[in-house]
């Protein structure tokens, strides 16, 4: 009620404010009604509706396909359980779902590897990652890079931080040099440079190599992420961590960076939300995720013109996942640091 | 809670002529020579930047020396600052500082049984049992899963005292405890501190609070301008100085 008063005292203020919000609601609905309009009547939807496996799991042997959907239906519960299991209340211990979500959630990326790939030890046919694609790829590529992006960014941010000059100067040349380079020209540097440096026995695989090349462009960011949070620790930390005996390597793993970590995780959410939509460059590179079977739907004959279709279901999608992501990451946020962090003085 | 040494005689601390110089500064400590006793209570007092911090955290190698020697336990230390030495004596020697500078990501009890499980290899069955009677000593039981940000000042710093006490310290060193608490915070760290020293613990304590330095202190340490002006029996500080430079300051501190 209040609320509505003061609106309506703020647009009769002035006649101009008037006709300008009126304007912008007509514009707003006209959008609206356009597109849904245009979602209901006209587009074609067969594009998206007759090709949803190949979505999912791109070019994955159909008999096979039920591998990468178990997968999925246990991201998907993980990531329920995780938005939607209750909080421990504060003073009291966390209980052990709590304890178990993490490792959970790490054990997802080499599950999903030995479901996909199948072969010896898992008693699935084994599956090329030739046929690997879809959303399946995209969550794979995402997770498989971020996973390891994340360490070797710390690492870059205690050389960056580090008294020896060498580690210092060292980390600081890769993180200047790698974020002067434009992803894509790092990407094409893995695919087509990399391997005429291995030996020719070593083959190393289409996927892998966009990861590596994906990751060690992603740590740069990272580690600029982690050294703001390892600068806001304050040196008395240390100090105390120090009094009480623990060595150097104790401080920095028990006391310092599980701080700077906490202290980065919204920045860190940015990252790992980029590196995500990111992931649909690897399309250029000919890898088959969502961005990449897309567009081979496109050449198909029998879907020419329905680009507008493809491209707002991905939006939809793209917007879902990162969606899905920043929640996640705002629950992280909550549940290891349930309080605020000023000293109570 | 002290362990007897080899030789009673022994000194806790024995600090021969040490001399700081922070940069291009004044010099923080100048020729600095004192011991401390086993089972004594030390106040160090002096005007601010009078060196009284600096001289404490040189005795568990927070701060380097420059010359001079320094021996703490039985364990020598100069101005080689050698690393292995100083984790030796920062393994008998508590600290309680200024801030609490507890560790905020952690909960009170983890904070308490950080050092006992990673540094002195206990178990967590044990350390935690520890680290709860040291909270009941300290009256603050009830708080044993929050975090240091639920706590208030004085309940913080005496969380301090418990986790530099979970070490089974010999030696402990208080570095302005109550400075940074309010006035009605202050009392509670205190008793605290008195009651540590009744058990007989060796306690070096920085502070301004004359109070409690007549009453708890054997001895009392007055600095000014990195160099020891007096170090004489409390009674005979209090009553009658023999520095004019302390009795200025007594007076000071009395307004």
């Amino acid at each position: 009620m209040q609320r509505r008063r003061q609106l309506l005292r703020h647009l009769r203020r002035h006649p101009l404010d008037s006709a300008l919000s009126l304007a912008i609601v007509l514009l707003l609905a006209w959008a609206l009604w356009a597109t849904g309009q245009w979602v209901v009547e006209v587009a074609d939807w067969r594009v998206v509706s007759a090709n949803l496996p190949l979505y999912v799991s791109g070019a994955y042997p159909a008999d096979q396909r039920w591998r990468p959907l178990v997968w999925l239906g246990l991201i998907l519960t993980l990531t329920l359980v995780t938005l939607l299991w209750p909080r421990p209340r504060s003073g009291q211990r966390p209980g052990p779902m709590r304890v178990a979500l993490p490792w959970l959630w790490l054990l997802m990326l080499p599950l999903g590897l030995a479901v996909l790939a199948g072969g010896a030890g898992t008693g699935l046919t084994a599956v090329s990652s030739r046929a690997w694609g879809g959303l399946v790829l995209t969550l794979l590529l995402t997770g498989a890079s971020g996973l390891l992006a994340l360490p070797l960014g710390v690492i870059l941010a205690l050389g960056r931080t580090s008294d020896l000059p060498v580690l210092r100067h060292g980390s600081r040349l890769y993180i200047d040099l790698m974020r002067a380079v434009p992803l894509i020209a790092v990407l094409f540097f893995g695919q087509l440079l990399v391997p005429l440096f291995l030996p020719v026995e070593l083959e190393i695989n289409r996927v892998v190599r966009a990861v590596v090349a994906f990751a060690l462009f992603a740590s740069a960011y990272v580690a600029e992420d982690v050294r703001g949070g390892l600068q806001s620790i304050p040196p008395t930390q240390r100090e105390a961590a120090a009094a009480l005996g623990l060595n150097a390597w104790q401080s920095l793993q028990l006391v310092v960076l599980p701080q700077a970590l906490q202290i980065a995780i919204p920045a860190l959410t940015n990252q790992a939300i980029g590196l995500l939509q990111n992931t649909s460059l690897m399309a250029l590179l000919g890898l088959v995720e969502l961005l990449g079977i897309s567009r081979s739907l496109l050449a198909n004959p029998a879907f020419i013109g329905r680009h507008l279709e493809v491209y707002v279901w991905l939006a939809a999608l793209y917007w879902l996942l990162c969606t899905a992501m920043a929640l996640l990451a705002r629950r992280l946020e909550r549940s290891v640091q349930p309080i605020p962090r000023a000293p109570g003085r | 809670m002290t362990t007897a040494l080899p030789s009673p005689m022994q000194p806790a601390i024995q600090a021969s002529a040490i001399c700081k110089r922070y940069d291009q500064g004044p010099a923080a400590l100048d020729q600095v020579s004192l011991e401390v006793r086993l089972g004594e209570v030390l106040v160090v007092m002096g005007p601010s930047g009078s060196g009284k911090s600096t001289l404490i955290r040189t005795f568990n190698g927070l701060e380097a020396i420059d010359a001079g020697a320094l021996n703490v336990l039985g364990i020598h230390l100069d101005a080689d600052h050698d690393e292995r030495q100083i984790r030796r004596i920062r393994r008998r020697v508590g600290m309680v500082f200024q801030q609490f500078n507890l560790f905020p990501h952690l909960s009170i009890l983890d904070n308490i049984t950080l050092a006992p499980i990673r540094v002195q290899k206990r178990s967590r069955q044990e350390a935690e049992s520890q680290a709860r009677q040291l909270l009941e000593q300290m009256g603050i039981a009830e708080h044993i899963h929050k975090r240091p940000g639920q706590l208030s000042g004085g309940q913080q710093q005496r969380v301090a005292i418990a986790r530099a006490l979970a070490l089974k310290p010999e030696v402990m060193l208080f570095d302005e405890p109550t400075s940074a608490l309010d006035p009605e915070r202050v009392k509670e760290v205190l008793d605290a501190m008195r009651a540590l020293a009744s058990q007989g613990m060796t306690m070096v304590v920085v502070t301004h609070e004359l109070g409690f330095a007549r009453e708890v202190a054997d001895r009392v340490l007055f600095m000014d301008a990195g160099r020891v002006v007096e170090l004489n029996d409390a009674r005979s500080f209090f009553h009658h100085a023999e520095e004019e430079r302390s009795r200025r300051f007594l007076n000071q501190m009395q307004h």
